[in-house]
């Protein structure tokens, strides 16, 4: 091993495998390890209020969702603006099944990390359907699919008596070692659930880019006819990973419903589906520091616009609505702007970072 | 039979707005390709713009109606030289987005506005009493914006085929490097494809508002329920906009007034274009007049 596995100022691979490594460096790996203990930690010596704990885990649940929108729009290049959708799918398998068989059911609230993956499954049973006319088509049509995919979603939730019209269905609180999860460190409990289901994600999205099929996305996304050239087939790669986004929104409802316990229509419209949008352009589209980077973005650009709504009310008369103006101007805005003006998002800011760091004192 | 022929009268009705929305979407994929997404909040935007006119300044309803299509011409036109044109040669689907982004854009513009929120309806300036025609009826405005819709695209359709702007965006949709090499302005044809549609979009907006009321989530809503109509008549075909937007109209019609209130259906015009819509997807693709793209290496 010639290269210096520490601290590396270059790409020194001299075979595929150094190059298909998660950890490029002993210094990435050792960075990861100590963010990952900090995120554990954090709660323990910090108090933070149920309010804090309800931000942070709404940024989680939106990490795991944006996973899955990053492998459809950034890796493998097709729009997706019924991401909400999918994540209304695999809430309302909780929540519909939580409405079936009652809110307390053992199914419900002791087996529910089997529910979770349950409402992946459905999820990923969803996208695929979804993506099927990628089978045929280029990626203009899957936008218009996934844009009717929501809407059909939206019809179904707020018509079906099984789904109480769109209205909020309750969902028990589950069980864990010491018994059933209570009001005072519910947040907190879901804070640690789903931080674990967000890193196991991530390294499941960042070990699939390097396998077969990750590459194989990549390719598709790139040149479509070249990677039918080289073998692959485009339409089932696209399929597939119309799945996988399916999958991680489910598993982010489920941890919604679970986490708001219980699931309303208003979470997962057109709306929302744009906001999914915004934050993997945001955080950057096809990488992987931009899944977590963007969710936290969007979600800060959120409150401080309420404060700012807020601050408005006390000097603008009430007819003038500052408040329902502000989310969808920023939103659009700051997709705007950073199509036309960073293109590869914040995980690009990151990149530079990084770069000054690693080559100081020197410039390039 | 005559609940029939009504539900018939005002599915034509509504599919000839379809098909005037569609027929501004059409202009714009057709010339550059993109999908606009934003096309419901300029639809909105025109028809707010002949209100605004019409009351608050209080000029006559047929000049503002006019003024307006003059006004949503140059905004789209603007709009596409601030936002869109430094992104040609930029890939189809960072576009696509901008207009994602536009269009939430264009909503929190009108949330602004007094219109985001509330009703309005136009001054009356046709008689009330409706046409009554063997027990089949039809409203002067519902005549009126069949009557103006068919103009247009006639007119559209003429331009298309004539002129020599038409042609040069006939020509630019067909190759950009061909149309380039014979010296069309390849951005001034998108600017002007997206003036025309914008133009196209208030139009269908006063028609719009005229009969149904100004509701800024229902015009807004023109802007998706477009997707359904474009892809059954095919995404880059005017004709087909016309017919898909009369058969999208129908269909609609006959699902409200059969399937609703039976079986625990209800709200089913809402849906079943997007139903129509994922099938077509899966089974004809190109839609009913659309081109087929066939791709060389």
């Amino acid at each position: 091993m010639s290269a210096n596995r520490f601290l590396a100022t270059g790409n020194f691979f001299t075979d595929y495998r150094q190059e298909q490594r998660i950890f490029r460096t002993h210094l990435d790996r050792g960075m990861f390890v100590v963010f990952l203990a900090c995120l554990f930690a954090w709660p323990l010596f910090f108090e933070a209020s149920n309010r804090t704990m309800l931000v942070i885990n709404n940024i989680l649940i939106a990490v795991v969702a944006v996973y899955g929108l990053n492998l459809v729009t950034g890796f493998a290049g097709l729009i997706s603006i019924g991401h909400a959708a999918f994540v209304g799918v695999g809430a309302y398998t909780v929540a519909g099944l939580a409405r079936a068989i009652g809110a307390t059911h053992p199914l419900i609230v002791h087996w529910w990390p089997l529910m979770i993956l349950a409402a992946g499954g459905m999820g990923a049973v969803f996208g695929a359907f979804v993506g099927l006319p990628a089978m045929r088509l280029k990626h203009l049509y899957l936008a218009i699919a996934t844009l009717s995919f929501q809407m059909i979603f939206t019809w179904t939730i707020k018509f079906m008596p099984t789904f109480n019209q769109g209205q909020m269905i309750p969902v028990g609180r589950v069980s864990w070692i010491g018994g059933t999860v209570g009001r005072n460190n519910h947040y907190f409990f879901w804070y640690y659930m789903i931080l674990v289901v967000a890193v196991i994600c991530g390294l499941a999205v960042r070990n699939l880019l390097r396998s077969r099929y990750g590459r194989c996305l990549v390719a598709v996304r790139d040149n479509d006819r070249a990677a039918d050239a080289m073998g692959m087939h485009p339409g089932l790669t696209k399929v597939y990973a119309f799945t996988l986004a399916g999958f991680f929104a489910g598993v982010a409802g489920a941890l919604h419903t679970y986490m708001f316990r219980g699931a309303g229509f208003e979470s997962f419209t057109l709306h929302h589906s744009i906001t999914y949008l915004a934050m993997a352009i945001v955080g950057g589209l096809g990488t992987l520091p931009g899944s977590l980077l963007g969710p936290a973005a969007i979600y800060t650009l959120e409150l401080q616009m309420e404060h700012l709504s807020e601050w408005s009310g006390t000097f603008l008369p009430d007819s003038f609505n500052l408040a329902t103006a502000l989310r969808p101007l920023g939103f659009g805005l700051v997709i705007v702007l950073f199509l036309m003006f960073e293109p590869r998002g914040m995980a690009n800011w990151w990149r530079i970072c990084r770069s000054y760091v690693k080559l100081w004192p020197f410039r390039y | 039979m005559t609940y029939f022929f009504q539900l018939v009268v005002s599915g034509i009705v509504v599919g000839s707005i379809y098909a005037l929305s569609a027929l501004g979407f059409v202009l714009i994929y057709k010339s550059s390709r993109v999908l606009n997404i934003a096309h419901g909040q300029i639809i909105a935007g025109g028809a707010f713009i002949v209100y605004a006119l019409t009351v608050f300044l209080g000029l006559p309803i047929y000049i503002s109606f006019v003024a307006s299509m003059v006004i949503t011409f140059f905004l789209a036109m603007s709009v596409e030289r601030i936002f869109l044109r430094r992104l040609i040669g930029e890939p189809i689907i960072s576009v696509i987005m901008v207009t994602i982004g536009l269009m939430s854009i264009l909503n929190g513009v009108i949330y602004l506005t007094p219109f985001g929120s509330m009703n309005y309806s136009f001054p009356e300036f046709l008689p009330t009493t409706p046409i009554s025609l063997g027990g089949v009826s039809i409203s002067w405005t519902q005549l009126m914006g069949v009557v103006i819709t068919a103009i247009l695209i006639g007119a559209f359709s003429w331009f298309f085929k004539r002129s020599t702007i038409g042609i040069s965006m006939r020509a630019v949709s067909d190759d950009q490097f061909a149309a380039m090499s014979v010296g069309i302005s390849v951005p001034r044809v998108f600017g002007l494809a997206w003036a025309m549609a914008g133009l196209s979009a208030a139009a269908a907006g006063a028609i719009i508002g005229n009969i149904t009321g100004l509701n800024f989530e229902t015009l807004g809503a023109f802007g998706i329920t477009v997707f359904p109509v474009v892809i059954l008549g095919g995404l880059d075909s005017i004709i087909g906009a016309v017919v898909a937007g009369v058969i999208m109209g129908l269909i609609q019609q006959f699902a409200a007034g059969y399937l609703d209130g039976n079986w625990g259906l209800n709200g089913t015009a809402d849906v079943l274009p997007y139903i129509i819509l994922l099938v077509i997807l899966l089974f004809k693709p190109h839609g009913l007049f659309g081109t087929h793209e066939i791709e060389r290496v």
